[in-house]
Parts: C-alpha cells; structure tokens; sequence
C-alpha cells in the first residue's frame, strides 16, 4: 500500500501555546537567534492568531499552525527550483528539501502559496557548551538556505531502522511521530496516512469540518484543518487573508 | 597566422562569457557556499548512541512528567509521559526547551558578594556569623520538597522561620484556609468532575496549574460541541488565549472581578438559585454593574448560566476573597466537582512578601522566582541558577540548574490528588555549585540530608501500602515487594499516586461577605502563571517570531 503522511489539525482544539514550535525547533537544531524576528526567523512551524475581524464581544479568535503543506500535485516548491534541491517523495509523500543542493535563490519562497519557507540568514550559533544539546539524527541548519517542514524526517529514519533491526518492512506508525505532534498537548494536531482509508486521520480528513488552505489552485496539499466555526472555514480561500487578520 | 593584442583579447572576453553559460562558476558557486557554510567552528551535533531518561520538570511547582533523550551524559531533547497521572504527557512550550537552560548564558557559576567575586568560604563564614548574631529566615518557593523538610529543620534550629514563596494558583486556595482552617496546601480543584467553570481571569488554557492536566481535559470535554459537556466561562478585561477558546467569555473594565462575583452573589441570593440564604454582598446590582463594565440583565444571565450545569467552581487569578465566597455560596466547597481537600498531612506556612522584621539574614532558595525581594535591611543570600546581573542580594550564590539536582516532586498545587515523584540528577552540576541544602548541611553536619529524606518518604509510602505507582503499567504499592524497589521506580520515573480523598471533610463558614483588598495591578496572564526563573533561548519562537505572546518584560531591570 503506498503512504501518503499527512495531518489534520483541529483548529478548535488548538490553545496558540506554541508548544508545537518549540518542540519542532529543537527537534530540527534550530538556533535560538537573538536577532531573529518576525521576518527572518527560522519557524518551520508557525502559529498564526487570526482574529473574525470583529470588535467586542462579536471578537473571535483562533490559532492557525502553519507548516509546510506537503503539496502532492505539481508542488510549486518542486517545480520552481533551479538545483533540484527539493523534492517530493513517491513513497511517503513528504516534501522533501535538500539544504547541500539549495542556492539559496529563494524562488521556492516565493513560489510557495503558504509561505511555509524561510531563509536562513544566519550561521547557525548556541551559547557557549549548548552545542551539546543538539539533536544528533539532525544536521545543524545551514546558512544561507532555504528551510522548511520535512516531517521530522529523522524520525522516519529512525523508525525504518528500528523496523529492519526487527526484519520488518513496515514501520511500526506509534515509532514516526513528527515533533509537533507528540508536542500539542491538547492533540490538535493528528498525523497518519492519509491514503489508507482506515486511518483515522485519513477519516478526518474527510469529514464535513475539514478543509485546506487554497485547495482551488489544486496542488493538493497533505495538511487538512478542521473547525466547527463556518468564519474559521472561510479563510480556506486565502493564505494571505490569514495574515492580514492577524492580531 | 599571426595572433595580435586584440585577438587574445577578444578570445579572452568571448571565453568569459561562454564560461557564464556553462555549469563551472555556478559549480563553483555552489561549492564555496558549502564550504562556508560548514567551517569547522560551526557546532556538529555529538554521534553517539541515545539514552532514554524519565524525569520531571522542575521549573515550576507542577513537576510534569519528562522522557529526557541524553547522549554522551547530556541532554538533547525532552518529551512528555503520557503515562503520567496528572501532565498525561503535555508540557508546557518552556518545557520542551528546558534542557538547554544548562547553558544559558546567564547562568551564574561563581559566588557573588555585592557584585564583587567571592567565594563559598566566606559565604559560609558570613552565613554562619549571621546565624549566631540572630535569627536567620529561609525562603522557599516549592514548598513540600525534600529540601524543605531540611529548611524548616535549619529555621527551627537557630530559632529562626520558614516562610514561603506561594504562585498564584497556590494563593488563590488561601481564602479558604482562613474560612475552613485547612491549609491551602491541602486544597485542590476536582477538575475531572466539574462541569462549569467560571474562571475570572485565570489563564486555565495558558499554562494554569499542571498545563497537560486542564487542556486535556478541555479538549476532551469542551471542545467540538455548541453544548459541550464541560462549560468554560472565561471572565476577563481583555481577550486573552483563554478567552479565545472559552465557551463564553465577558470583557469586563479591569478590576471589575470583585464587583462582578458580588453581583453574580446578589442575583444567586435574590432568586434562591443556590441553597445558600447569605451572607448577602454589600453591593448593589447597581453599583456591582457599574464596577465590572456589565449591565444588570448581563450578570442576571450570567448568574443563571452558571448554576445551569452544576457541579460549578470558580477560579480566581489571585486571592481574591469574593471569589473564593462566592464559590461557598455555589457549594462548590468540599464538594465533587469542586474545591477538595487532597491530603490530611499537609502544613501551612507563613508568607515571605509580608516584611521581616528584627531578622539577621534571608536565605533565599533557588525554587524562589528570581523576581521576589524581601522586604528586610537583613543580609540577603540568594541562591539561584541563573541571574540576569540585576539581583539586589548581598550574596548570590550559584545553584545546580534544570535536571542537575535530585529532588523530590511533591503534590501540584491546583490538584485535587496526592502525588509523589522523584527527579534525578541527569546531569553533573558544574564545579562550584552548591544547593540551598547542601550549603545548609555544611552550616550545621547534623541536618538529615536530602536523599535520605526522600528515602524516608519512600519508606513511609511504602509502610502504608496505600495508593498506586504509575509508569507504563499502574502497580497497587501493596504489590511492590521492599522500599528500595519502590524508591528504585520512583527514581527512573514512576509516580506514586494516592486515593482519592471523600470530598465531604472541608467546610467553609461565612458570616459576612469578605471585604476584598484589591489587588494593585488587574490579573496579568500574558506570561502564564509561575514564571520561569529565566526564559530558554528557543522561547524566542514565542516572543520574537510569532504574534502569540507579547515580549516578557525585564523581570529583573
């Protein structure tokens, strides 16, 4: 059976404590840069508080985590790239980017309907003796590279390894979970396959809440969201709507 | 065929430009851009086989349950337990970058008197010179920990005090000490069964109490229905995280909860909502709508809304003694679903903010959040992990940072349950450092020493066969065979966990409404409740690169 890893993550569910971007920026040896801002930081996970544009009580608010969506048809990223440095997977389905191939041309980013990308501007740099606190299934990022969500794909690794130590060919899906999803402490954020159709993330993804972003522009991304609120399945139809609610 | 000036040179450009459209210079390009990317200053992660630790957090009172991934003796990545009673596997965003707290760069590592270099010599001659000129207070701010056994030892000795540091949730309990005489310590919130709160600003969704423990349970019983079993009622000036996903939220004028909790009392009362018939509030409808910014049909409904589905339970962001009355008027006192009283054995302790008097010196403990000051002319020796080169003490003295000190993890503040765990010591705690209780055992040899204080609690839970550990498997302790297995469990990670107490043993008695001396700010949630002694690096995704909290301000300027 092919794989295709996706997400749902119920909006409803989600409190914005941000957990989701800690765990995932020390999982992937992301450097705590002081001078690292809104623009130029390195946030392969990112939750975004958008707002119904009301005031008072009529105000609602809610919390979007923004990632890599993982497109699976004609991914804008793939196409664009003038050094193959990004890929997408055919056996799992993740959008994979290569940081020793990437010129740092940043077409990807602004290919990206998402904005989900970012360029790392900086070397990367730890206060004295907290290299020792680096993930070791992760290189360090790189300056001057394009980086974004790959679905904690050291996780994967791992997962495969520990399968064929066992001489199994499948992993075991409780040993391949993305950082932020074993973070939310709520669980918000569901992580599975989405072409099996007894997943239940698979089952999600298709109820009647669900929804993705710019699913009109038919890139088929592979992170669905979810929300009983109709205001907060209307901002399907623009990314850039989301931002400019923020706040 | 001659070859003159003008041909190299026109050779030359036409090579050059043919050069651009073949793959060399961007080959090169790319090369030298790999190359500098990986000079060899650039930290490489450590190869070596990983390491699975249980511990638990310590950088608030809650102490949730951490696996803690080490290679070669260090820490590199922390996650939840889901097999944790209480945290069930979440941890805070703090949490999931404490592990690089070890190298924070304003960890103190030598001994600091007045801003000056010092050293644990002279500490300890000063310390024990204090100690003989007059009485000497110690400080603490996780109290029920082994360690503060051994300072309420030390202060009894020298006839000295013990006082305390409590968080908000703690204080919040201790309206209800004053009315029942049980000790806030002994009081938590039966969360599991409570099917409306009204929270008047307490950040239940922003890192209240246990942070795994009330947003699993939101998430499991408030959320995806327009009548969810478990109704949150946010009440708050602004919209806070809380407010944000609470069932129904009302923006009141900052300052507005003591009149508010009086206006819903009056209306209880008036319309016999409640079995209580009293203390009526002094306030007007009126006069308590004029106060919280609602109207008068406003907190009618809200008074109605409330008792719709009980079993109700206030909770307040601070000591706020109209909140706590209003919670007896609901009957949400030493009920299910309420305010319980978890343990028979815990004490009160005296506060720390109130003035010490006639005292020779403080010792402040490193549990203590870094931003109290007391209010003393004593000498002050302040322990800490971190300092932020702003602290007011005559000595700072360094302390073993995160998961470099063995402690024991008493119950949280806001549970309604007994636990006990133990944190190991994971790391080795840098030359030059001293705990608050070793420091104290160097001062006087004859105190009991931390471990074998926490030894003595674990044979104490064990002699009473009561309760159950918890770890992958749930084990009755009736079932485990000696005290050191016991101790052997709890110190990889296992949670001891008590029964569960009958509700019923707490009463409160009110005969007049409480006067509320009102706090000097309004509630303040932008941070959380117990702030961390100093913020992980990797908070700056929080505060710097996100929308999704303001910047924390400079505690300690």
């Amino acid at each position: 059976m092919s794989t295709r890893y996706g997400m749902v993550i119920d909006l409803d569910r989600c409190t914005g404590c941000g957990a989701c971007m800690v765990a995932c920026a020390a999982e992937n040896n992301v450097p705590p840069l002081p001078q690292a801002t809104s623009r130029t930081g390195l946030t392969p996970m990112l939750v975004r508080r958008v707002s119904n544009g009301m005031e008072g009580q009529a105000r609602r608010e809610v919390f979007i985590p923004i990632l890599c969506m993982h497109c699976e048809h004609e991914t804008p990223c793939v196409s664009v790239c003038p050094q193959q440095a990004v890929e997408l997977d055919k056996g799992t389905g993740i959008v994979m980017q290569m940081p020793q191939r990437c010129l740092g041309c940043r077409y990807c980013m602004t290919a990206c309907p998402y904005h989900a990308r970012y360029f790392n501007w900086w070397d990367p740099a730890w206060p004295q003796g907290m290299e020792k606190s680096l993930n070791p299934g992760v290189a360090v990022r790189m300056r001057g590279v394009v980086e974004k969500c790959n679905l904690c794909h050291a996780r994967l690794h791992s997962a495969k390894e520990k399968a064929a130590a066992a001489g199994k060919r499948e992993i075991d899906p409780a040993d391949y979970v993305p950082a932020c999803v074993e973070a939310c402490p709520t669980a918000a954020i569901q992580f599975g396959n989405l072409a099996d159709k007894d997943d239940p993330v698979s089952r999600e993804a298709h109820s009647p809440d669900a929804f993705r972003f710019l699913e009109r522009i038919g890139t088929e991304p592979k992170v669905y969201y979810k929300s009983g609120e109709a205001w907060v399945r209307a901002l399907k139809g623009s990314v850039s709507e989301v931002e400019v609610k923020r706040g | 065929m001659k070859i003159t000036r003008r041909d190299l040179l026109v050779w030359g450009a036409g090579a050059t430009a043919g050069l651009v459209f073949t793959p060399v210079p961007w080959k090169l390009l790319s090369d030298v851009s790999i190359w500098t990317q990986n000079w060899r200053w650039i930290p490489q992660p450590t190869h070596r086989p990983v390491d699975v630790k249980g511990s638990f957090c310590t950088l608030c009172p809650n102490g949730c349950g951490m696996r803690v991934r080490m290679v070669a003796g260090w820490p590199v990545g922390v996650a939840g337990v889901r097999s944790h009673p209480i945290s069930r596997g979440a941890l805070c965003p703090l949490g999931f970058a404490a592990h690089q707290l070890i190298w924070h760069p304003q960890r103190l590592r030598t001994v600091r008197h007045r801003g000056s270099a010092s050293s644990w010599d002279e500490a300890h001659v000063a310390f024990a010179k204090a100690c003989t000129e007059g009485p000497v207070v110690i400080v603490d701010g996780y109290p029920g920990h082994a360690a503060s056994s051994l300072f309420e030892a030390f202060a009894e000795k020298q006839r000295g005090s013990y006082r305390v540091v409590s968080g908000p949730e703690a204080q919040a309990l201790t309206p209800y000490e004053t009315w029942s005489g049980v000790p806030a310590a002994a009081l938590g919130y039966d969360l599991e069964n409570v099917r409306t709160i009204v929270s008047f600003g307490a950040p239940l969704l922003d890192g209240w109490g246990t942070p795994g423990q009330f947003t699993r349970l939101w998430a499991e019983r408030a959320v995806g229905s327009a009548d969810p079993d478990l109704r949150l009622i946010q009440i708050e000036p602004s919209l806070s995280r809380t407010a944000a996903r609470a069932w129904q939220r009302s923006a009141i004028h900052p300052g507005g909860e003591t009149a508010l909790a009086a206006g819903i009392a009056r209306v209880l009362l008036e319309e016999q909502l409640v079995q209580a018939r009293g203390p009526m509030p002094p306030l007007t409808l009126a006069q308590s709508a004029e106060q919280s910014g609602l109207s008068t049909d406003a907190i009618r409904d809200l008074a109605r809304l409330i008792v719709g589905r009980p079993p109700v339970v206030a909770i307040a962001s601070d000591d706020n003694p109209s909140i706590a009355a209003l919670n007896v008027l609901l009957g949400a006192v030493g009920t299910r679903g309420g305010i319980v009283q978890k343990s028979k054995h815990a004490k009160s302790h005296l506060p720390a903010e109130s003035e010490l008097d006639s005292v020779r010196a403080v010792l402040i403990d490193s549990s203590v959040p870094g931003d109290f000051v007391p209010r003393t002319d004593a000498e002050v020796f302040r322990f800490a992990a971190w300092d932020g080169g702003s602290s007011k003490a005559d000595w700072l003295l360094p302390a073993p940072g995160f998961l470099e000190e063995l402690t024991d993890i008493p119950t949280a503040p806001t549970s309604a349950i007994e636990t006990y765990a133990i944190a190991s010591s994971l790391v080795k705690a840098p030359p030059g450092v001293q705990s608050a209780a070793q420091f104290l055992g160097r001062v006087d040899p004859d105190l009991t020493p931390v471990d074998k204080i926490i030894h003595t609690r674990c044979e104490a839970l064990f002699r009473a066969r009561a309760g159950t550990l918890c770890a992958q498997e749930t084990t009755p302790v009736a079932m485990i065979p000696s005290v050191e297995k016991l101790e052997e469990q709890l110190r990889i990670g296992a949670v001891w966990m008590g029964e569960p107490q009958h509700p019923g043993g707490l009463r409160c008695k009110l005969s007049e409404w409480p006067q509320a001396p009102r706090s000097e700010c309004p509630p303040c949630n932008s941070l959380g409740t117990w702030q961390a002694p100093v913020l992980p690096p990797l908070a700056s995704k929080l505060y710097q690169e996100s929308s999704l909290r303001e910047g924390p301000e400079r505690r300690n300027a």
